[in-house]
């Protein structure tokens, strides 16, 4: 609140203290004005401006040395009442513009004065001050060639204080001050649009200073890395600016060819420039110097904003003087382009946005020479990558394949020009090649397996998950992540930019040319197909035309048939297992020596044709190859979309066959591809895809088992289907299951193992579906049989063939069969017609297990028993009493001496896990077969002398065990046996006139019993 | 095709794997009695195959797919024994053991029957159509009379006529039947297969029998007509396929027989370009054969039943249906002017060669 409104009451408060002030020229005075004039109101303080000034100027004027302070009080007042006023007059503007800037000058030297911070501070607010003050039209004809002398006093001196000063705050006022004058202010009342004509005027006058103004700029920019950012930033933000406006291509177009005569005396014209074609070449060269020194310094600035301006700068200077700076567009878009992936995502989206700028604006495409100059600089890159690659660390090898990306990103489709280039295309294949080698030493790899059978995992969130994530792989040249990121984003450019034909036959062609590149390609052929289908690339050319989807297919199609050919799909990945038979193993051995021959881990080169066993390298190379063509096949899903389900017949069959492969990164691979094709073509989860599609693959199974020796694993995928899919696949398979069994007919002793896994899988099939279909009666006559249901049919064939492999040599056969044979039994039961007579011919095969086997396969046999009891116990029973039980009773009973006199090494022996398995075995199958009193005699019999301390301890809890299922067939008898052994207490009859009862049983202590038997009288309680 | 008539590289070395499906075509749900490519040749991007089963079921099955599209089911359960695709418009014509030809219309995804002709004759005997581009076809089926084959012109299922042997003929039921017309002149012609193993040529406009000749013992079961080299070839129940010809005077002689392994021809099939045979066999086997030099190329192993029809596309792709209820789709000796069906994995020409044997 001004307390003087009016210039009559402002000019009678003011009048002494300005007198005062031009009496005595004091420091005090100076302060006592100001102070007066905070209570004047703006437009009185207007009125009485120049009333005002008088004393102030004439205090700078009076001759004779000054304090520094007063001078710096007299600048800071002034600069107030500019800052409250308006300059209306170009003499005054003039003149108050010299005698502020000569504040700060010594009269004798050229140098700034060496006066205090605070005065140069003062000085520099005033000047700045002084020009927003000036009225729009004052202030441009205040730029004048006239003022050529002292506008160009005044730049020096600010540049001088901007590269000399150590305060940071004077810098940076000297650099703000400086674009005042140059017509760069940012704020918003100061500059107001200027017409054609205004700026050149000003272009002609500014050409003066630009030698001065952006050499002493380019030694603050790429002087102290530590001066701070805010002044290289501010720095930079002049030096475009002042480049751009004198060097536009707008206003050089306009220069006269002869320089109009300046009216003014010589020793300003002396100081004028004229900007013709000559001077610009001049200037241009020197420029491009200082342009490539600063891009130099400052494109791996450590700070963002520094960057971020960077990019001002090369956008302004390549949208403004493209032609009269074209010398420096190469490294302007080779600054450019590098900052493309910078790690700062502000400078990356502002990179982002002026390459977008530049390509709707055709600002390269559109100008041959940028594009030429691009397509040169991507040529050298080319040739010089792969010695780049292979001599750079981590940080260099990023920064150039930033700067490949950018160019691949702003050449877009001009791309082809390069690769067209055979020399071009093989510089930088190899380059990528070479840096995308897999470090295949990780032992880790080949080791981790997975043996479950049954459904595959996380299968229910198929249809919410988006892209499964990769697998993480180890590279031998560099270990940051981000640069696998950026190669496969230099891969999808290309596939997207590139002649994709082209491209694919080229990686093909590395694909089959050795298997030290067959990895690298393969990653990269997935990228360029993902690349070509547009996935994940963000488009800077508006008029390029992508792959159609038909030749996406095309071109997947031939990858998908090389990828899971024989001689590339099927690679030795594990030391021989059993399941590959010997044709195989003949067959691979030839392959194999080429492969670990190739490989760089491998040191001695096998002769051909010889049996080399694989070494781990060789394999986990194998690993790799096998993951990365299947994350390949998922890429592929996704490139083509709902247009992937017509290569599901054959796709997925090699898929799925991946997918029960005991390599557990190879499994997860071909989970993960699946769940990509679930994501892409509409299927909700892994069974839902299989079920959906199971035709395709009993197609390929039925094809696959009739040269089973070539393809060894169809069996596992007929395996794997069964365990993922359910029971309405049954008709489907009806005619495979009959091939898979007359196949194993066949291959009995070969190729077992690999078939008991199938009959398995279907078994668990048939059991799941739990409602048999009717037959319908009506359709057969009377004297005919009704046709069997299918799965009975089926699980009778197989129960068959259990018969034969019971006796198998292997263990792991013989286990498995009996699991089958479990279910054939369950599947069975309703039709005992079928059921009973290959029961009976199982019988003498399984009496052998049971009482001359491996302990685990007396256990399982024992529980094919109990579900065999449950389902015909009669006619089990007998034969088990007489057939077994005798048998298993006395083997307990001689070997019960042995084990109660054992040492704690015998729970090792087979013997002690026969006598384990046979005791935890008899409980509930006596309980299940529901045996007659002498059997179940026999039973506790044999197993009453384990109960004894002196056994094991393992051992007397199996065989209280038995004891009680045994309760609950006879509790009385039980508890009557339990107490001749030992009696807890002394019976008293419940009648005196009734004898007293003495049972055998002794109550000492010694009695190894008591602990059991106590025990089990307790739970007869 | 010059590998095809080549001899086959040296029998004594150990032969190749045979020759394996593209693939099979499962979810007839019944033995397969009936099999007619349709489309497929140019303009029509995706051929069809269709199916008849003893289930009365017609099965369309997409070749791109490999599954089955549609399922017609107008017979009541009773087995189809004949299945033909008009050439304009989408028609089919199926034909039933419930005594019924079926004209379905098949346009713009519909399934429907149209219309439909009553059959007289409980036989096995296949009907077949003359058909150009016009409005009006003529159909040739079993007729009344146990020895009869009626002639109607469709679709206003006029009777054109009835052709009746001559009495002391005696050649018994019609097993097959063919209508053609020669380049040289617009008279359609019948030729019949009959019961006693003849094959006799009718002209249709004079009803009267032109040439016969005796090709078999058994009853005809199938023939195939190259009516650019006049010469056909028919199967029979016996060991032995006939190859017999048509001369100017539109006379029928026998050629050749060419003796079988195993009894039981159901259907012979030439291919459209006229290069290769096959013939449906009841010993689970399609066998095919070099037409011009009748060569025994490639026994096709794969079905676990009777093989009751054999049937080829423009393209050359051949399928054969099966009492095993299954469909086998085989490519052999690709068609080597065209390149259209890439997915379907052909078979090297040279590589089916080596396995000749019959």
């Amino acid at each position: 609140m001004a307390v003087f409104d009016t210039p009559e009451e402002a000019f009678g408060a003011l009048r002494p203290v300005c007198v005062q002030l031009t009496k005595t020229q004091t420091v005090e005075n100076v302060e006592h004005l100001q102070a007066q004039l905070q209570a004047v109101s703006d437009s009185a303080l207007q009125e009485l401006q120049q009333y005002i000034l008088f004393p102030l100027r004439f205090t700078l004027k009076t001759p004779g040395p000054k304090r520094e302070r007063l001078i710096q009080s007299v600048v800071e007042c002034l600069t107030f009442v500019l800052s409250s006023t308006c300059v209306k007059e170009q003499v005054l503007l003039q003149e108050l513009f010299s005698e502020i800037s000569a504040c700060l000058y010594s009269p004798k030297s050229q140098k700034p004065a060496a006066v205090s911070e605070e005065l140069k501070l003062a000085v520099i607010q005033g000047l700045s001050t002084l020009m927003h003050s000036a009225y729009g039209d004052i202030l441009l004809a205040f730029y004048e060639p006239s003022i050529l002398p002292r506008l160009g006093f005044a730049v020096s001196l600010l540049l001088d204080l901007a590269e000399q000063e150590k305060s940071k705050q004077i810098k940076i006022a000297a650099l703000k001050c400086l674009q005042v004058l140059l017509f760069q202010c940012d704020c918003q009342d100061h500059p107001r649009s200027l017409d054609e004509l205004e700026q050149k005027q000003l272009g002609d006058l500014f050409a003066s200073f630009l030698p001065g103004i952006s050499m002493a700029l380019a030694r603050v920019i790429t002087g102290d890395f530590k001066q701070g950012h805010g002044i290289i930033v501010s720095s930079l933000k002049t030096f475009y600016k002042t480049v751009s406006f004198i060097m536009a291509d707008e206003q050089l177009e306009r220069i006269s060819k002869v320089q109009p005569k300046p009216a003014v005396e010589h020793r300003v014209a002396e100081l004028m420039v004229h900007r013709e074609a000559k001077w610009v070449k001049n200037t241009s060269d020197k420029l491009t110097i200082l342009i490539k020194k600063i891009i130099e310094c400052v494109s791996g600035h450590p700070h963002w904003k520094v960057r971020l301006a960077l990019i001002e700068l090369v956008e302004a200077l390549l949208l403004k003087c493209s032609q009269s700076l074209v010398g420096s567009a190469g490294p302007l878009l080779k600054a450019l382009v590098g900052l493309v992936n910078d790690e700062s995502p502000e400078v990356q989206a502002q990179c982002s946005k002026v390459l977008r700028h530049f390509a709707d604006q055709k600002v390269v495409v559109g100008n041959r020479a940028f594009a030429d100059i691009l397509s040169e600089n991507l040529h050298s890159l080319a040739t010089s990558l792969p010695r780049l690659m292979s001599s750079q660390d981590d940080q260099g090898k990023f920064s150039t394949l930033s700067l490949l990306l950018g160019y691949l990103k702003l050449l877009g489709p001009r791309v082809n020009f390069v690769l067209n280039s055979v020399t071009h295309l093989q510089r930088l294949s190899k380059a990528l090649i070479q840096v995308l080698e897999l470090d295949v030493t990780d032992i880790k790899v080949v080791e981790e397996r997975c043996w479950n059978s049954g459904p595959l995992g996380a299968s229910e969130t198929a249809a919410t998950q988006p892209r499964s994530p990769m697998q993480r792989r180890y590279f031998r040249f560099f270990t940051d992540e981000r640069l696998f990121l950026l190669l496969q984003q230099v891969c999808q450019l290309l596939g997207f930019y590139g002649d994709v034909y082209l491209l694919i036959d080229h990686f093909m062609e590395l694909y089959r040319e050795s298997v030290v590149y067959r990895k690298q390609a393969a990653m990269i052929l997935n990228e360029l197909v993902a690349g070509a289908a547009g996935l994940e690339v963000e488009n800077l050319h508006e008029n390029h035309i992508k792959t159609s989807t038909e030749e996406l297919r095309e071109i997947v199609t031939s990858i998908l048939e090389e990828y899971t050919s024989q001689e590339n799909w099927y690679l030795t990945t594990c030391i021989e297992s059993e399941e590959v038979g010997e044709e195989l193993t003949m067959k691979q051995s030839g392959l194999q020596a080429i492969t670990s021959g190739a490989h760089t881990c491998q040191v001695t080169s096998f002769p051909a044709f010889s049996k080399p066993s694989p070494t781990i390298c060789s394999m986990n190379s194998n690993i790799w190859q096998i993951c990365i063509q299947l994350e390949g096949i998922g890429r592929f899903a996704y490139a083509l979309g709902k247009d992937f389900r017509l290569l599901l017949m054959t796709a997925l069959y090699p898929v799925l066959e991946k997918a029960g492969d005991q390599t557990l990164l190879i499994s997860q691979a071909a989970t993960s591809a699946m769940m990509d094709i679930c994501h892409t073509c509409g299927y909700y989860s892994l069974q839902h895809l299989i079920n959906q599609n199971s035709d395709y693959l009993v197609n390929g199974i039925s094809l696959n088992l009739r040269h089973l020796s070539l393809h060894p694993h169809t069996p596992k995928v007929l395996e794997v289907m069964l365990w993922n899919s359910d029971a309405s696949l049954l008709p489907l398979v009806a005619d495979v299951v009959q091939d898979v069994l007359a196949t194993l007919d066949q291959f009995y002793d070969k190729r077992a193992a690999s078939f008991v896994g199938v009959l398995h899988a279907l078994l668990a099939a048939l059991e799941e579906q739990s409602d048999p279909p009717k037959v319908d009666e009506s359709d057969t006559g009377p004297d005919v049989e009704p046709p069997l249901p299918v799965q009975i049919q089926i699980a009778t064939d197989v129960m068959e063939r259990c018969i034969h492999m019971l006796s198998d040599k292997n263990l792991k056969i013989r286990l498995k069969v009996l699991d089958v044979l479990n279910l054939c039994v369950v599947v069975l039961q309703s039709h005992k017609n079928q059921l009973l007579p290959l029961a009976h011919r199982a019988w003498p095969p399984l009496v052998h297990r049971l009482t001359n086997d491996d302990p685990l396969v007396v256990l399982r046999a024992f529980k094919v028993l109990r579900t065999l009891g449950g389902k015909c116990g009669d006619f089990l029973r007998s034969r088990f009493c007489k057939d077994i039980l005798p048998k298993l009773a006395g083997s307990l009973v001689t070997q019960a001496p042995v084990s109660a006199r054992a040492g704690p090494v015998y729970s090792h022996t087979l013997a002690f896990k026969l006598q384990l398995a046979v005791l935890q075995g008899l409980g509930p199958l006596c309980e299940r077969l529901d045996l007659g009193d002498s059997d179940l005699n026999k039973v506790a019999d044999a197993c009453l002398i384990y109960l004894s301390a002196k056994q094991p301890m393992k051992l007397q809890e199996a065989a209280r065990r038995v004891f009680l299922h045994l309760m609950k067939v006879d509790p009385d008898s039980t508890w009557f046996l339990l107490n001749e052994l030992y009696c807890p207490e002394q019976l008293t009859p419940p009648h005196p006139s009734l004898h007293p009862v003495q049972l055998r049983g002794t109550m000492g202590q010694g009695n190894p019993y008591a602990a059991n038997v106590l025990c089990l009288l307790q739970e007869l309680q | 095709m010059e590998k095809m008539t080549a001899p086959p590289p040296n029998m004594a070395a150990s032969p190749l794997p045979p020759p394996d499906p593209c693939f099979v075509l499962r979810g007839a749900q019944s033995a397969v009695h009936a099999l007619h490519f349709f489309g497929g040749a140019q303009g029509q991007v995706h051929p069809l195959l269709l199916s008849g089963s003893l289930s009365g079921l017609v099965h369309i099955w997409s070749l791109q797919t490999r599954r089955a599209v549609a399922t017609l089911d107008g017979h009541g359960g009773q087995c189809v024994t004949w299945l033909q695709t008009l050439p304009q418009g989408r028609q089919l014509l199926s034909q039933g053991r419930d005594l019924k030809l079926c004209l379905w219309d098949l346009a713009e995804g519909r399934n429907t029957v149209v219309d439909s002709v009553p059959l007289e004759s409980m036989g096995f005997c296949r009907s077949s159509i003359l058909a150009g581009g016009q409005e009006r076809w003529m159909l040739a089926m079993p007729g009344r009379g146990n020895d009869e084959v009626q002639i109607l012109e469709m679709p206003s299922k006029t009777s054109v006529c009835t052709l009746k042997p001559e009495a002391d003929a005696k050649p018994g039921m019609p097993m097959c039947l063919e209508l053609w017309q020669a380049d040289s002149s617009p008279r359609p012609l019948l030729l019949a297969g009959y019961e006693d193993g003849s094959v006799a040529l009718w002209d249709v406009s004079e009803r009267k029998v032109c040439s016969r000749v005796a090709c078999h013992t058994e009853p005809v079961m199938g023939f195939d007509f190259d009516s650019q080299k006049a010469r056909g070839v028919s199967g029979s129940a016996e060991k032995a396929l006939a190859v017999w010809s048509l001369d100017e005077q539109q006379a029928l002689q026998m050629c050749r027989t060419h003796e079988l392994t195993n009894p039981g021809i159901a259907d012979v099939k030439i291919r459209p370009d006229r290069k290769i045979l096959a013939t449906a066999g009841w010993d689970h086997r399609v066998r095919v054969f070099h037409w011009r030099t009748m060569k025994p190329l490639a026994v096709l192993s794969f079905h676990s039943a009777t093989i009751h029809c054999v049937a080829f596309a423009t393209d050359g792709l051949l399928a054969a249906g099966s009492g095993d209820q299954r469909i086998s789709i085989w490519s052999l000796y690709p068609i080597s002017t065209d390149s259209s069906t890439p997915l379907l994995g052909h078979t090297e020409g040279g590589e089916v060669g080596a396995h000749a044997s019959a």
